[in-house]
């Protein structure tokens, strides 16, 4: 099959983009997920609302929402205009409302791993005189490992998949903001651009069983790990 | 409460009798008609329900059996693609209005001459109509071909999804300008249009529409009646046959 120059651009922005949103998107989510899961404070159900927010809204008035705030005429938009960032209509955009939509899943796999582990485990390795940092990195991580590879898996999934936030935030500017979501949907536009569609839409699903098929074989490894340590 | 009931559902009953009295009429049409089209079916004695979107979703839908009684779309090469799927019988089909494409600014801009628009967008996008599938977007490249200004612009478009969502970028002030229909530009007070397109320099812009039931074809008689005519001529569309 006959694939224009244009797909594999979207093909590349849409990996591109969503390896960016995953990997800016692991500590964050890690430390929002460890705040929920751990601590009291006061506010931490507004919190809990406001990850979960891009989960339950539709995702244009998610979209709507960063081009008010992250717009050039938005509050936010304007205060990294000035330090020479720019987001709108920018790839750095499309990263911005991939991150937005994947955090929400990926808060929820690591809150769920966090809270499984026993607190007697760190209490033990602190006990035995294990600094906070230590406990943390060598208890707490390894065992919460495969939280943190889900999370992870189901935050780039989502990122790739990403299309309402996205083209109502950045727009649809082929070899800038036109991920691969937005070029099928262009191509659905086009009387005859059917087989153009198919393409991109096997591109996808490449990507998506790869993605599934690396995170199993990953999570082996991780419980084949913990297991034997 | 029993009477109270009753009232209810012999008011409900009365109304949907009153608006009856022609068969009720589904209309699948592009979205840059949402606001005359619902203007017209107010002056039409029958319950017409509206389902907008982009042209080529639309004209998808129609192909996979939606229930449209009629279906009026921003591009005749849609309209080309379901007669080659045998979905629509050529003389079904007809030229309702027509539209002209126009670059605009905030409101109250200065008139824009072509020469100076890149000067004008400074670090700024132009906005308007994603390029190959919409079909205002790929007028306005037309356009900006025929006046040689593409090759310098092309990186920098916000291209949107549909020419509404171009409008709504002008609107906001997140790009100073944007390609869109002269219809559009009278729909919101935040824009002013500063150049008006010249028509011969792009495919012109027609809105074929298809009768797809007997219903269909009573609303789109009344759509190319004179008094239809007047409504398309108040929202700044052209008529059919210029």
């Amino acid at each position: 099959m006959n694939v224009d120059a244009a797909a594999w651009d979207a093909l590349r922005l849409s990996l591109w983009v969503a390896c960016w949103a995953t990997v800016l998107a692991i500590p964050l989510a890690l430390w929002v997920a460890w705040l929920l899961a751990r601590k009291e404070f006061w506010g931490k159900s507004a919190l809990n609302a406001l990850v979960h927010l891009p989960l339950v809204l539709p995702p244009v008035v998610t979209g709507y929402l960063l081009l008010t705030l992250f717009g050039r005429t938005g509050p936010l938009g304007r205060a990294l205009e000035s330090i020479g960032l720019s987001v709108a209509f920018h790839w750095t955009g499309a990263v911005i409302a991939a991150l937005v939509m994947g955090f929400p899943l990926m808060v929820r796999a690591m809150r769920l791993a966090i809270e499984a582990v026993d607190p007697k485990l760190e209490e033990a390795a602190a006990t035995l005189g294990a600094p906070c940092w230590a406990v943390f990195g060598r208890v707490t991580l390894p065992l919460i490992a495969p939280g943190i590879l889900a999370g992870a898996v189901m935050g780039f999934a989502k990122a790739m998949g990403e299309f309402g936030a996205t083209i109502t935030f950045v727009a649809n500017i082929p070899g800038q903001t036109q991920t691969l979501p937005s070029a099928i949907w262009s191509a659905l536009q086009i009387p005859g651009g059917e087989g153009q569609a198919i393409a991109m839409v096997v591109m996808a699903c490449i990507v998506a069983l790869g993605a599934v098929v690396l995170s199993e074989a990953l999570a082996r490894r991780v419980a084949a790990k913990i297991s034997g340590a | 409460m029993m009477q109270a009931f009753t009232f209810l559902f012999a008011l409900i009953l009365g109304t949907s009798q009153l608006a009856a009295e022609r068969a009720p009429v589904t209309v699948f049409a592009a979205a840059s008609l949402s606001d005359v089209l619902e203007a017209a079916a107010k002056d039409y004695d029958g319950l017409v329900t509206f389902s907008f979107g982009g042209s080529g979703v639309m004209a998808r839908q129609v192909a996979a059996g939606a229930p449209a009684d009629l279906l009026i779309l921003a591009n005749p090469e849609w309209m080309v693609w379901l007669s080659q799927q045998g979905n629509i019988g050529p003389d079904t089909q007809q030229i309702i209005a027509t539209n002209n494409l126009v670059v605009i600014g905030p409101a109250h801009g200065a008139p824009l001459h072509p020469q100076d628009l890149i000067a004008r967008l400074g670090n700024g996008r132009l906005a308007m109509g994603q390029r190959d599938a919409v079909p205002a977007g790929s007028y306005a490249r037309s356009w900006l071909q025929s006046v040689a200004l593409w090759d310098q612009v092309r990186t920098q478009l916000a291209e949107t999804d549909n020419v509404r969502a171009a409008l709504a970028l002008v609107a906001r002030g997140e790009t100073p300008l944007g390609i869109v229909y002269a219809t559009d530009a009278i729909a919101e007070p935040r824009v002013s249009v500063v150049y008006d397109i010249p028509a011969g320099s792009h495919a012109p812009v027609k809105y074929p529409a298809a009768a797809l039931s007997p219903a269909g074809t009573d609303f789109l008689n009344y759509l190319t009646s004179a008094a239809a005519a007047a409504t398309f001529a108040a929202h700044g569309f052209g008529p059919a046959a210029p």
